[in-house]
């Protein structure tokens, strides 16, 4: 196992396209760190110059110190897992797994052992002797971990491995995935666009967007302190609500005045905004901190729009304007679509966003 | 319930038309065939007849008598139902010949001798006698009689082989670039290969002499096999850029990430996916190379390959129908051998791709 630091690394395909633009940072040993965006932000690129797949226009990568930036990908010492799996459709999964451990000399009882160790720990014992073709997407998906973990990589990289499965198998595979990660200790990098996929998955994230990284936290970082607009919208299901809010000050109290309501805000909130000048922001509140209120607490009513029952809770969506705004609320009690309800706040969670910058507003 | 039985009517009667379309297409496309094998084994005086017999016939009746000049032979004829007197001499000899050549007829000069002497000895004005037929005469014939069938068959199949070789080799690296890199003028490249085959190998021939001779390769089997590959490399690079495509790179490069250098990767995990592929771009070259005949007859002299040798059975001296009909399978044989042993070969690897 070994560290994975990567520095001012860029990627320009011809002179116009800037896949990855200017990233820097480092997995710790050991770490899990999923690299998430949408479509088309570069984590894709970034992997293939990890691996060494795809030529660096700029910018250094270290393996455990080692520069390995001009190094071909046999010998930087990597393992990938890729998103079509690209497990090697003439040879047995015996041969797919070995492999590897051949061009690396290794000993013939030796690699067996190994093959025989990873083939348990995937739970794939029973599939040694078959022809890839001879295997569902899940059992294929076994195999290319198993291929991977079976080099002891310095670095375990993984490309939406798990984009290529049914939802439920989905599920199932990010829990062993993370239980393979514990017993093998990989050093990993792992790809997807998927943010519940990140949330349960990582030690931590690195939020991609247009080839540049917008943020670098733990899951609960990027959830409760998302660097901007971007990321609050991007990270959460459903996503961060965002009202367009005029800022007024009465007295001592700071006041946020929306068409729909006038929110005083806490002494704390207040401070966070205390170096900020415009007198626009924008407000976002997660669906989960619009709380049921009554009477004397609102800051608003509105009718339901539209029900989604979850069974542990419900989202409600009303509607504000032209916006949908959604809240998720207790199961009970149940909300019917035209009830009025009273809705408030919760001060402590509220973010603020210049609309200019888009960037979060204090800390 | 009574639409019910019409739609079945009419379902049965659109299968049959469908059948009905389909096995004239089929007996179209046998015919031809069947003709010509058939007509391989027929005798000569039988390849001449009208109409002609569909089957060959497994003996010759024949009927022994006496001539103005010696003995009077007549053949049963299977078409007009009667005997026909076909000779009348007193050389045995010439009797003899004249049986297996045009009869194609096993018969031995004291087998003949047998049949005279009880001829002589009888009180009949004529006796009978049937001889089996010698079916592979034709074949024994062209084989014998065309001095050249035997060394230009050895140099068709080295022009083919050559063909194969010199094609696969440099198309097969070519349609690999096509399909894995993008380089600067690929689509006129990838079209200019085409360019070269909407040249009729006539239109190209005469050039070809010259440069031929130049390179002393004029009336030499490598030199045509480089006029054949000159137009199967453009087929071959179409076929396997399609293979190569067809085979994701990242299987190449997840070797390459487990240790393999990008010629290892190739060899160990492209090229074998790629095989069946290139078995059957090998067929369409064999094919091409092994039929080929007018640029053979133009670029070859002293040395014709097996084709030259089949086309000149047609028209030269001893042009016999009969005769050519077994050149022309004596050539379709390794063609057809060569097709269903690559079929086999192709077909039992990894289960995967069907030519
Ligand atoms: N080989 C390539 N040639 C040109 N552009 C490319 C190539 N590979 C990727 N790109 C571009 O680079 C950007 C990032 O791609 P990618 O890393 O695959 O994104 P992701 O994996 O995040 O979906 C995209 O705009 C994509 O179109
Ligand atoms: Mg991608």
């Amino acid at each position: 196992m070994a560290t994975l630091e990567i520095k001012n690394l860029t990627k320009k395909f011809g002179r116009k396209i800037i896949a990855v633009d200017n990233i820097s940072l480092e997995v710790h040993d050991g770490e899990f760190l999923v690299l998430l965006g949408p479509s088309g932000c570069g984590k894709t690129t970034t992997m293939r110059m990890i691996a060494g797949l795809e030529e660096v226009t700029d910018g250094t990568i270290l393996i455990g110190d080692v520069d390995v930036t001009e190094l071909p990908p046999r010998k930087r010492n990597v393992s990938m897992v890729f998103q079509n799996y690209a497990i090697w459709p003439h040879m047995t999964v015996y041969e797919n797994i070995s492999y590897a451990l051949k061009l690396k000399h290794m000993g013939k009882s030796e690699i067996d052992q190994v093959v025989h160790d990873v083939a348990r720990m995937t739970k794939i014992s029973e599939l040694l002797e078959r022809l890839p073709t001879q295997l569902s997407g899940g059992q294929q998906q076994r195999v290319a971990v198993a291929r991977a973990i079976a080099v002891s990589p310095k670095v375990f990289l993984m490309d939406e491995p798990l984009s290529n499965l049914d939802a439920k198998l989905r599920v199932s595979m990010r829990t062993e995935l993370k239980t393979i990660h514990a017993s093998a200790k990989a050093t990993t990098v792992f790809v997807t666009h998927d943010q519940s996929e990140a949330m349960s998955i990582a030690d931590r994230i690195v939020i991609m967007q247009g080839g540049k990284i917008v943020q670098i936290g733990s899951p609960e970082e990027v959830y409760e302190k998302s660097a901007d607009l971007f990321v609050a919208d991007f990270i959460g299901t459903p996503p961060t609500n965002f009202f367009d809010v005029e800022l007024k000050k009465t007295g001592e109290t700071l006041h946020l005045v929306h068409p729909h309501f006038d929110l005083s805000l806490s002494p704390k909130n207040a401070a966070l905004l205390q170096g900020y000048d415009k007198d626009r922001l924008v407000l976002g509140v997660r669906p989960e901190n619009i709380l049921l209120a009554n009477e004397q607490a609102k800051i608003m009513s509105t009718t339901v729009l539209v029900v989604e029952p979850q069974g542990s809770h419900q989202v409600i969506a009303f509607k504000l304007d032209e916006n949908i705004i959604k809240m998720v609320a207790p199961a009970q009690p149940k909300m019917k679509t035209g009830t009025t309800i009273h809705l408030n706040f919760k001060q402590e969670a509220l973010r603020f966003f210049d609309p200019d910058s888009t960037l979060a507003i204090g800390n | 319930m009574k639409s019910k039985t019409n739609k079945k009517v009419i379902k049965a009667a659109k299968e049959t038309v469908f059948y009905l379309f389909l096995t004239t297409l089929i007996a179209g496309m046998l015919l031809p065939v069947y003709f010509i094998i058939s007509l391989s084994f027929l005798s000569t005086r039988e390849a001449y007849q009208y109409p002609l017999p569909l089957v060959p016939a497994i003996k010759t009746d024949m009927e022994l008598g006496y001539g103005e000049r010696g003995y009077l032979l007549s053949v049963w004829d299977r078409i007009d139902k009667e005997y026909q007197t076909v000779l009348d001499t007193a050389d045995l000899e010439k009797m003899e010949y004249y049986i297996k050549s045009q009869l194609g007829t096993k018969i031995t000069e004291e087998e003949l001798l047998i049949e005279t002497s009880r001829l002589e000895n009888s009180d009949e004005e004529s006796i009978f006698f049937t001889k089996p037929r010698a079916l592979l005469n034709n074949y024994d014939t062209f084989f014998t009689v065309t001095r050249d069938a035997v060394p230009a068959l050895i140099r068709s199949l080295q022009i083919a082989g050559l063909t194969i070789l010199i094609s696969l080799s440099i198309g097969g690296l070519a349609g690999y670039a096509f399909a894995r890199y993008i380089f600067r003028g690929k689509d006129t490249l990838r079209f200019s290969v085409l360019f070269v085959r909407m040249f009729p190998g006539v239109a190209i021939a005469l050039p070809m002499v010259f440069i031929l001779a130049e390179a002393n390769l004029y009336d030499e089997p490598l030199g045509l096999s480089l006029i054949y590959s000159v137009g199967a490399i453009g087929l071959t690079i179409w076929i396997t850029a399609s293979i190569f495509m067809g085979i994701p790179v990242s299987l190449e490069e997840a070797a390459q990430v487990f240790g393999a250098s990008k010629f290892q990767a190739f060899m160990k995990v492209t090229l074998p996916l790629a095989l069946p592929g290139l078995a059957a771009s090998a067929m369409y070259i064999f094919l091409g190379a092994w039929n080929e005949t007018v640029a053979a007859i133009i670029l070859t002299q002293f040395k014709p390959t097996f084709s030259v040798v089949v086309y000149q059975t047609l028209l030269g001296a001893s042009g016999q129908v009969n005769l050519a009909a077994a050149g022309g399978i004596s050539m379709a044989i390794p063609a057809i051998f060569f097709t269903f042993f690559l079929r086999k070969y192709i077909n039992r690897m990894w289960g995967g791709v069907k030519v």
